[in-house]
This record gives structure tokens, C-alpha cells and sequence, in this order.
């Protein structure tokens, strides 16, 4: 099954492209590549205001009860105009793992500031290449946490962090304040996504859940932040379809708009069904959650946003032919952001394994 | 239960009571002849039961539902590989535009109601050598002959012609004006004197499409079903009704879990195939695509319901879905190996890969080629301009060759 957007859902699609098309501008996201450590600022200031931080949490805790659907129609937007810092889907996800692992008291710490979007979250699984290790390279011990993640994006400004570590008897779902734990930031060839190692010596944390399902927990996790990436890759390409067809209407040669070349209209065409294909599993992903088919139909999306995202990035490049690579015009922007969000929430190869695995029967 | 799943269900269940008699396995062996005349009993049984000419209006024996309700059915009965090919081109298309723009309606009533029945076939001459996407380039001619007409000329890739009763044409009556005003539509008798129809066998083995000869056929004025010169329009009319047709996300191929099945039973390095990363990938990304393919057409369907349009991304069915069938079908072959080579020409495309992968050439060509399909998205969803035309504007006459 998948949905039609009812009205309220299109509302917020439409609300969230306004506000953000009025407010993000390529000059400012440019100089962020510069430097490391900073984000949009506006950009978060925006999410906070709009209410988008507390849109998909409960009412209980400060949030608006809605859920992957509206999110991801925010992602969608966001995506399209380049968000200014990846916390929309890490403080989400964070969010999530302790609204539906942590205790009452978990809940009261967390949750409000998450909503609130004045707590920072950060989603931290992998290890390198493995998006989700069965044994984790950190450990779990008395209540603390030892050892190091590498490449955590929003880590480098993140209070909170959701962590897969080892535990005396497995994998245990926790979660570490980060106020002192050592951070160092990665520099990065998308620096607003705040990418830093973080460095556990002794770090205190709490467990979420622990034992044979807190694998099964973190994949959830996962699954639900990458169906927002997923959005999120899907607006980003759809944007860079639509600027190559404005490109090709307008720039002309050998006596005529490039579009009128099939080399370059099919190209733009076989942008269009890549965005269509993505933007359909992404929608009905969004409307799977809590159903037995939820994690095959967010591989689905991942895969398809994934591929849209990285061939609209190429293509968009080589229609606008020499001044597709210059600093100023900024496409690189979209081509930067379709690599980090490629890698963010465990890569294609991870997701093609999730969904053969359940496709087979083999799954747990 | 909505009404439409009501609808379904009882449609699920009638069509399984036909199984044992028209069902794959009881055309298993059946010459051509034998199995036409099996698919004709079978046409008139859905007729008898109320399931043809679901979306047609009453008046013309049809059951006044709408599309939905045909989308639904035919969904269900392609499960059963029933003999019903023999009905799809003249159902589809001619038989619904003669009901639009055939002139005397008790003819036309007679005619529907054959078709219905099973007991009449019609074809749709449109494709000519010269004439392929380039529709309107064709040049088959139609010469005024007293108070009627007289055509020459030949058409091709002319579905189920050697079965056919009947035909619809679009003929050139003026070569002075530009290509696509020149033309006019009629329907044909293909029994009339000088009506020559030739089986083309396809690379395949099946002979299902035609060359049909035009030589001094002569037809009444009544047969015309557009102005003179307005021929075109009614020729876009007719490809527009299949934008109701059932979609496939399978491209009309393999379901995927036969792969997914075939990639269990087969061992590469001593490990089975499914644990083989490229075939992983594959699968994988074969499913991304379908379940797009079918998200989209869900959302079609609800919005069909809802009373509203179906978007543009309805177009990409055929392109997506056959492209990939075709590339699957080769990874198949290629798993199983020097067990590969086997080939059963009979075998249906929707369960043999082997079959699905020599067939699959044909559906990226017809009905509209992934160039075409290109060109219309660019065009008509993106706002990109048409290709240069040397063609464009100049009369038919004085188009260069």
C-alpha cells in the first residue's frame, strides 16, 4: 500500500519550501565548506521555529505527534535546498531510539531538549565500512563507555549521542551525554555536516535495551533516519533535475538550446524517472512504519534515493559543461551533500544486503 | 471491503473456475488454430459472465464500470496465462475508437458486440516500413474512386491481421500539405479484394505480427471515421485509450522471486548464487525498482479513485520495467551456466527467463520505443524542446528522402 499526501501533509510541504527557499542561499553555505566545526545557523534556527525538531515526537514530551511522512516531506524540502546541518534526521533518530527503548526517566531527561531542538542528537553505529557491526568496536562496562567511533556525523556539535557498543552480553543500545566526552573534528569534504571521531575514555551512559534485540533495535533506528535521508537525497536530486532542464532551455549552441539535443534531454529524462522512482519508494516507506514490511520498503527507498541523488549530481555537473565545476555556481554543493548523505545511515552495499536478506528469508 | 476489493474478489474467484479449462496447462500443446478457437470459447465466457467490455458503455454490451473495476480484472486474469492475447490489440484499441467515431451506430453495435463475443477480430493498421515512431510519415495512400476511396500501399508490425475480420487504417489522402495534415482514418474489411496479409516470423519464433498489402482496395466514404485530413487526431485518440491498460512492474517478464528462487537452487564458487554479492545486487536493485514502479501505480490507482488525474510518472512503466526485464533475464542465463542454452520457444515469457530475455527486444520497441517514451517525458513533463524536424512544416511531397 502507499498514500496520497492529505492536506495538512501538503500544507507542510508547501510551508517548509517557502520558509526555506526565503532563507537558505548558496553564498552562505558556500564559506561553510571552509571551515569545520560550524552548521547553518539559520537553518536550525529555522527548524526550531517552524517546529519541525518536534514534529515527529510525542505530545508528552514537547513534540507534535506527527510522524515519518511529515518529516520526510521536510527532508524532501530541505534536501532540495541544501539543509545547513544534518541534525533534522540525527536528533530524530536519537529521539527515537530512546522514545522507544528508554525509560520514563530517559524520556524526561532527553526528549523535550531534542524536541525542543536545543539538544543536539547524534545516531552512531558504524564502524567504518560495517553500518551495523555485530560486535560493536566499543565497549559497554559498569555504565561507561570505552573506546572510539569514527566519522559520526553531527558529532561535532551534538550533546547526545545513541551508540551500539559491546556489552557483557552482547550489543547494548545507549546513549552518553557528550558534554565531556573528547570529540575531534574530521575534516570533511562537507563540513556542515559537523563530522567529528568521538573519543570514549570512561564516558558515562545509560543502556536503552541490551541482549539479541538490541541489534534488531539500532537497525529500526537506522531504518527510520534512512527513510529521511532517503527524502532528503530525493529533494536534493529533484532540485539538480530541475536545474539542468532550466540550464538546457536557456544555454544555447551550434544554433540551438542544448535541450533540443537528445544527448542531453534524454539525460534530464532519465532524471526524471530515477527522482519518480525514488520519490514513490520514499513515500511508501514513510507510510510502512510499524508494518513487517517497514525495513525491506526503507532499503527500497534508501537504494533508489541513493542512486537518484548521485546520477542527478553527475549529470546535472556535465550538462552545464565547463561552469558546472566552478566554485561559484555551486553545484559542487549537491554533489558534496550527495556523497555524505550516500555514506550517512550505512551505504548502498549495507542497505542491498538488508533487503536480499529478507527477500531470501534469511532475515532473524 | 471497499467496493472495488469486493469487485476483485469476485472476479479472482471467477476467474479460478476457469483455470482448468483455459488455463496454461490446458493450452499446454495446442496447435495455434486449436488454441484460438479456445480463446475465442474463452472470450465468450467472459462475455456470458459479465467481464467483457467491463468499461464500455451498456448500450454496446458492455458493463458501464470504470476503469478501475478493468484495471482490477485484468490484473487478476493475467495470473492464469488464459488464451486472451488473441483479443488484447482489438479490444484494446480499434473496437473502443470505432465506438467513438464509426458513423452508423447499428453497424457499429454489431460489430462491438462480435468483437465482444470473441467471434470477430480487429487489428490496427498503423506502422508502415517508412513509418515507425515517425507515425505520421507513413505513406499508404487513399485516392478518392467515384463516391469512395481506393488505398495502396503496406503497413507492418500489424497484430493478429491473419485472424482479423476487420482493421482500422490511417491512410495519406493529401500529399501537399505537411505530414501530419495529409492524413485520414478508416476502417477496413481485411477479407475485401486486395487485402494481402503475410506473417512475419520474430526473431523469437512466434509469427503473431504482419505485413498487410494494400493493392487497389476499394472502400465506401462510410468507412471514413475522421474528416478528410483529420486522420491524425483520431490515430493519437486511439494509442491515448491505453493509458488504462494494466501495468506491470515485472516489464511482463519473470515475477522476481523466480530469480531470487533460481539464485538459491545455483551454486557459484561452491556457495549458493544468493550469497554472491553481484547477484545480491542485482536483486536488490531489481526490487528498488518494482516497488517504485509499484508505489506509483498504487498512488494512481487512489487517485483514481479520488477523481482526480494520475500524474506523469505513470509514464515510466514500460520504459522502466522492460529495460530491466531485459538485463535480468540475461543475468539468469548467465547463472545457470552451460544449463543455459536450453530453450522452449513455447515457453511463456512471464515464467521462463530464457524466453523473456529473446522476446524483450519487442517490448522496448513497441508501443511507443524507450526513445519515444524519452522524447515525450523531456517534452511533454519537462518542458524541453523538440528535436530539430527538417520535416516540420514542409508538405508531405516535398519532404527530402
Amino acid at each position: 500500500m502507499s498514500i496520497l499526501y492529505d492536506e495538512g501533509q501538503q500544507a507542510i510541504a508547501t510551508e517548509s519550501r517557502r520558509a526555506l527557499e526565503a532563507r537558505m542561499r548558496k553564498d552562505d553555505l558556500l564559506p561553510l565548506l571552509e571551515v569545520t566545526g560550524r552548521f547553518h545557523e539559520g537553518f536550525w534556527t529555522m527548524a526550531k521555529e517552524q517546529g519541525w525538531t518536534a514534529l515527529a515526537l510525542p505530545e508528552a514530551y514537547g513534540g507534535l505527534d506527527l510522524g515519518l511522512i511529515e518529516l520526510g516531506l521536510i527532508a524532501h524540502q530541505a534536501g532540495r535546498t541544501l539543509s545547513g546541518a544534518p541534525f533534522l534526521t540525527s536528533s530524530f533518530g536519537a529521539a527515537k531510539a530512546i522514545e522507544l527503548y528508554g525509560s520514563d526517566a530517559q524520556k524526561a531527561r532527553w526528549l523535550p531538549g531534542l524536541a525542543g531542538g536545543d539538544t543536539i542528537g547524534a545516531v552512531a553505529f558504524a564502524s567504518g565500512a560495517d553500518a551495523l557491526p555485530v560486535k560493536p568496536g566499543i565497549t559497554f562496562v559498569g555504565d561507561r563507555l570505552d573506546g572510539t567511533l569514527t566519522g559520526v556525523s553531527a558529532a561535532g556539535a551534538a550533546n547526545v549521542a545513541v551508540v551500539l557498543a559491546m556489552g557483557a552480553d552482547g550489543p547494548v543500545l545507549a546513549i552518553a551525554d557528550l558534554t565531556n566526552a573528547e570529540r575531534r573534528i574530521v575534516p570533511s569534504f562537507d563540513n556542515s555536516r559537523c563530522v567529528a571521531d568521538l573519543h570514549f575514555k570512561e564516558t558515562p551512559a545509560e543502556a536503552l535495551t541490551a541482549g539479541g534485540s538490541a541489534r534488531d533495535a539500532a537497525l529500526h533506528i537506522l531504518a527510520l533516519q534512512a527513510v529521511i535521508t532517503a527524502h532528503e537525497q530525493t529533494g536534493g536530486a529533484e532540485a539538480l533535475m530541475e536545474i539542468a532542464r532550466d540550464y538546457a532551455i536557456t544555454r544555447r549552441a551550434f544554433g540551438q538550446v542544448i535541450g533540443a539535443f537528445q544527448s542531453v534531454k534524454h539525460r534530464i529524462a532519465e532524471l526524471y524517472g530515477l527522482v519518480e522512482l525514488a520519490r514513490a519508494n520514499c513515500i511508501h516507506a514513510a507510510s510502512r512504519e510499524g508494518q513487517d514490511d517497514f525495513i525491506t520498503a526503507a532499503a527500497a527507498a534508501r537504494l533508489s534515493a541513493t542512486e537518484a541523488y548521485d546520477t542527478a549530481a553527475r549529470d546535472c555537473v556535465q550538462i552545464h559543461g565547463g561552469i558546472g565545476v566552478t566554485w561559484e555556481i555551486g553545484l559542487h554543493l549537491h554533489m558534496r551533500r550527495s556523497r555524505s548523505l550516500a555514506i550517512e545511515q550505512g551505504n548502498s552495499l549495507f542497505w542491498e544486503d538488508v533487503m536480499v536478506d529478507r527477500l531470501a528469508g534469511e532475515a532473524a | 471491503m471497499s467496493d472495488l476489493e469486493t469487485y476483485r474478489a469476485k472476479a479472482a474467484a471467477w476467474l479460478e473456475t476457469m483455470v482448468p479449462d483455459f488455463g496454461r496447462d490446458a493450452r499446454q500443446g495446442l496447435s495455434e488454430a486449436d488454441d484460438l478457437a479456445l480463446g475465442r470459447r474463452y472470450q465468450k465466457a467472459k462475455f456470458d459472465a459479465g467481464y467483457a467490455g467491463i468499461n464500455w458503455p451498456v448500450e454496446y454490451g458492455g458493463q458501464g464500470l470504470g476503469h478501475l473495476e478493468k484495471i482490477s480484472f485484468d490484473a487478476e486474469e493475467m495470473k492464469h496465462g488464459f488464451p486472451n492475447f488473441y483479443f488484447g490489440i482489438s479490444l484494446g484499441m480499434p473496437v473502443p475508437i470505432l465506438m467513438q467515431f464509426g458513423g452508423d451506430k447499428a453497424f457499429v453495435k454489431e460489430r462491438v458486440l462480435k468483437a465482444l463475443k470473441g467471434e470477430e477480430i480487429w487489428c490496427q493498421l498503423f506502422s508502415e516500413p517508412a513509418a515507425g515512431s515517425d507515425l505520421a510519415g507513413l505513406r499508404t495512400k487513399a485516392e478518392a474512386d467515384g463516391n469512395g476511396w481506393k488505398i495502396n500501399g503496406q503497413k507492418v508490425w500489424t497484430s493478429w491481421a491473419h485472424y482479423s475480420d476487420y482493421g482500422v487504417i490511417v491512410v495519406r489522402t493529401d500529399p501537399n500539405v505537411p505530414k501530419h495534415k495529409g492524413l485520414t482514418y478508416f476502417w477496413v474489411d481485411m477479407k475485401a479484394p486486395g487485402v494481402t496479409v503475410r506473417q512475419i516470423k520474430l526473431a523469437g519464433g512466434d509469427s503473431h505480427v504482419n505485413e498487410v498489402f494494400f493493392d487497389d482496395v476499394k472502400i465506401g466514404d462510410d468507412h471514413r471515421m475522421s474528416p478528410v485530413g483529420g486522420g491524425f487526431a483520431v490515430a493519437i485518440a486511439t494509442l491515448m485509450i491505453e493509458r488504462y491498460v494494466a501495468t506491470d512492474s515485472a516489464g511482463f517478464g519473470p515475477h522476481l522471486d523466480l530469480f531470487v528462487e533460481l539464485a538459491k537452487e545455483i551454486e557459484i564458487n561452491g556457495k549458493p548464487a544468493i550469497e554472491d554479492g553481484r547477484i545480491r545486487q542485482q536483486i536488490a536493485r531489481n526490487h528498488a525498482m518494482r516497488a517504485g514502479l509499484d508505489s506509483i501505480n498504487v498512488r494512481a490507482r487512489l487517485m483514481m479513485e479520488a477523481g482526480m488525474i494520475p500524474g506523469a510518472e505513470g509514464s515510466l512503466n514500460k520504459l522502466v520495467a522492460v529495460r530491466s526485464r531485459q538485463k535480468l533475464s540475461e543475468l539468469a542465463i548467465d547463472l545457470r551456466g552451460s544449463d543455459g542454452f536450453a530453450f522452449d520457444e513455447h515457453a511463456s515469457q512471464r515464467e521462463d527467463w530464457t524466453s523473456s530475455w529473446i522476446n524483450a527486444p519487442t517490448g522496448r520497441i513497441a508501443g511507443g520505443s524507450d526513445e519515444t517514451l524519452l522524447n515525450t517525458i523531456a517534452e511533454k513533463v519537462l518542458g524541453l524542446p523538440q528535436d530539430h524536424r527538417p520535416d516540420k512544416g514542409v508538405p508531405f511531397n516535398e519532404i527530402p528522402v
